[in-house]
């Protein structure tokens, strides 16, 4: 492999400390003992880590958004493996176009989304409702795993398939022997950006929650518009730590190369 | 009754024959080679047989059974991949054993049986290994045991030996005939490359366009080709232009512009017709003593032996000389070229050209 020269160091550097900085920054000040958004120079103090757990409101969105999110990765997932199956593998008519259906939440902005359905829902009579906050995260997701079981799809063997109908396994035998286990990195990586992309989401939902379904962001939201103090700091360290953990967990199960990127 | 045979099958892509009237009986226990180059329909023809692509019309008979409509699991064929298809994410053993699993064949015998196939393909040792721990030749031979250990009344091999390095490819040639005669296995093997039809198959037969040009044993085959095409694309040839004055008893053939008149007793159409001889059977000789004097052109060495093109009044002429004594002569030298007669094939000029 080609080395980098100093400049080119420099410059990967300085990116990287980017887009670190302000992560490392928040981590930071999230032990701070002091009242306000300062670095702990001189101490250190869990009080506002204590302050999160002991706030009702924070816990009961944190297991809101926890719920939502695997409910909505896990959904979108079952949707996206036959729609995957059918893109790839079926000549029929709506082929581009439901290609195209399951890509537009990425294109059609949050806040449109949010409208629409804030619209629809009190249309419906069903604003609140968690199950409907939980379609709509699907909905958003669906991209995100739709395109890593895709590309798992097309860049799988089909003749591992073929191999087995000839020694004699039938479709569903095929499917789950398989297919199956070719296409868990694609859909595990896919169910896990769902995941993350749901826990993140707060553009749409600040519109689709009530009060008794508030996501986590949205609470951020909402008390960051309020005050400022080292509590969200606290929260947003906390965050960063369950999103790191997924990822080490993931990535000694599975490697984070083979799901992101592809490689065998 | 045959124990394979292919009746009339087609394949139609839209207007396009990928494959028209193919017909085919094959004997138990026989080594036949589908040869043709890309496109020719000798894949689909396999994929017919294995049951993964559908005849448009004909029909396929395993013995007294009529197998045209079965969906793969129930042919129950040995189908060997040109990527080979193994399970990434399944051992060696694991591989192997799959076919006897749908079998539903117990423990204690599917690990004895694939402990036995294994050792048939020198991979007893391997056996914990993953795919993607192999190397190609290992990763083929896995592929003929997977293959092989469901004990399937016929073996399909699609191109089994192009993915793999020249020298390797030899070996497994030999290798793969030694395994289909241990095992008696009749055999169906896809290839476009002519050296590994002949050196291992009982019949080869030629495909062109989706159509079967000729069937035969290798050695009649090479030397008795059909047409000009199988006789360049088996083997290398010269052809000649010549004119043939029909008789009772054969044809005179008159080579052109050489004044060189011999018996012939092929019987192509026509007058004007081409005559084909392989490098391999003309030899050279001081420039007086030869049917016909020429000029070397170009000279190759190739180790074993040496190609001489010599440019003569009947055109230019390849000569495989043996790499045995003396080296031939040098470009710009004159020569001339001996041959039998008996050993010059008269064909329709241009047929299938």
């Amino acid at each position: 492999m080609q080395r980098n020269g100093p400049v080119a160091l420099i410059f990967h550097s300085l990116v990287v400390a980017f887009m670190l900085a302000p992560m490392v920054v928040v981590c930071l000040v999230a032990f701070t003992p002091e009242n306000t958004l300062t670095m702990p120079w001189n101490s250190l103090s869990l009080r506002w880590f204590e302050a999160v757990f002991e706030h009702a409101d924070f816990m009961a969105s944190f297991w809101n958004s926890v719920r939502l999110a695997l409910l909505s990765a896990t959904i979108s997932t079952f949707l996206a493996v036959p729609a995957a199956l059918a893109i790839t593998r079926y000549e029929f008519r709506g082929r581009d176009a439901l290609n195209a259906l399951f890509l537009s939440p990425l294109i059609i902005p949050h806040l449109v989304l949010g409208v629409a359905f804030l619209r629809l829902f009190s249309l419906m009579g069903a604003t609140g409702s968690f199950a409907w906050l939980v379609a709509t995260h699907a909905i958003v997701v669906s991209p995100y795993t739709l395109r890593l079981i895709l590309a798992s799809l097309t860049s799988m063997d089909r003749n591992a398939e073929n191999a087995a109908r000839t020694l004699g396994a039938g479709e569903w035998t095929v499917f789950c022997r398989i297919t199956m286990p070719l296409l868990l990195p694609g859909i595990s990586g896919g169910w896990l950006l769902a995941f993350i992309n749901s826990f993140d989401e707060l553009t749409m939902s600040i519109f689709v929650t009530s009060p008794s379904t508030v996501t986590l962001p949205v609470r951020m939201y909402m008390y960051a518009s309020e005050s400022i103090d080292p509590m969200m700091a606290a929260v947003s360290a906390l965050m960063i730590a369950v999103a790191t953990v997924t990822m080490i967990v993931l990535d000694r199960m599975f490697g984070l190369d083979r799901l992101l990127v592809g490689k065998g | 009754m045959s124990f394979l045979s292919v009746r009339n099958v087609s394949k139609y892509y839209g207007p396009v024959a990928a494959v028209d009237s193919f017909g085919l009986d094959v004997e138990k226990g026989e080594f036949i080679s589908l040869l043709g180059p890309s496109g020719c329909g000798k894949t689909t023809t396999l994929q017919m047989v294995a049951g993964l692509v559908r005849p448009s019309a004909g029909t396929i008979m395993m013995g007294e059974r009529d197998i045209t409509h079965l969906p793969p699991p129930q042919r129950e064929l040995g189908v060997v991949f040109q990527s080979y298809a193994l399970f990434p994410h399944m051992t060696v053993a694991e591989n192997v054993s799959f076919g006897l699993e749908m079998r539903k064949v117990a423990k204690a015998e599917r690990d004895r049986r694939v402990k036995d196939i294994l050792a048939l393909v020198h991979l007893l040792a391997l056996a914990d290994r993953y795919p993607r721990e192999m190397s190609g030749g290992q990763r083929q031979r896995v592929a003929i045991a997977r293959a092989l250990v469901i004990n399937p009344p016929v073996l399909l091999l699609d191109e089994p030996l192009s993915n793999l390095d020249a020298q390797l490819r030899e070996e497994m040639q030999f290798e793969l005939r030694r395994i289909q005669q241990v095992v008696g296995i009749t055999t169906i093997m896809v290839t476009h490359d002519q050296s590994e039809a002949l050196s291992i198959s009982d019949r080869v037969v030629v495909m062109e366009q989706g159509r079967i040009t000729q069937v035969d044993t290798p050695y009649e085959l090479y030397e008795r080709p059909r047409n000009p095409f199988i006789s360049s694309f088996v083997g290398k040839s010269n052809f000649l232009a010549a004119t043939a004055e029909h008789h009772a008893g054969g044809a005179t053939i008159s080579i052109g512009n050489t004044g060189i008149t011999f018996q012939a007793n092929d019987r192509p159409k026509g007058k004007h017709v081409s005559v084909f001889i392989r490098p391999e059977k003309l030899r050279l000789t001081a420039p007086s003593e030869g049917q016909i004097e020429g000029t070397v052109t170009s000279r190759y060495f190739m180790g074993n032996q040496w190609l001489v093109s010599a440019k003569t009044p009947a055109g230019t002429l390849s000569v495989a000389v043996q790499n045995f004594g003396a080296p031939p002569p040098p470009i710009g030298e004159k020569v001339g070229l001996v041959w039998r007669n008996d050993d010059c094939r008269v064909l329709a000029a241009g047929a299938a050209e």
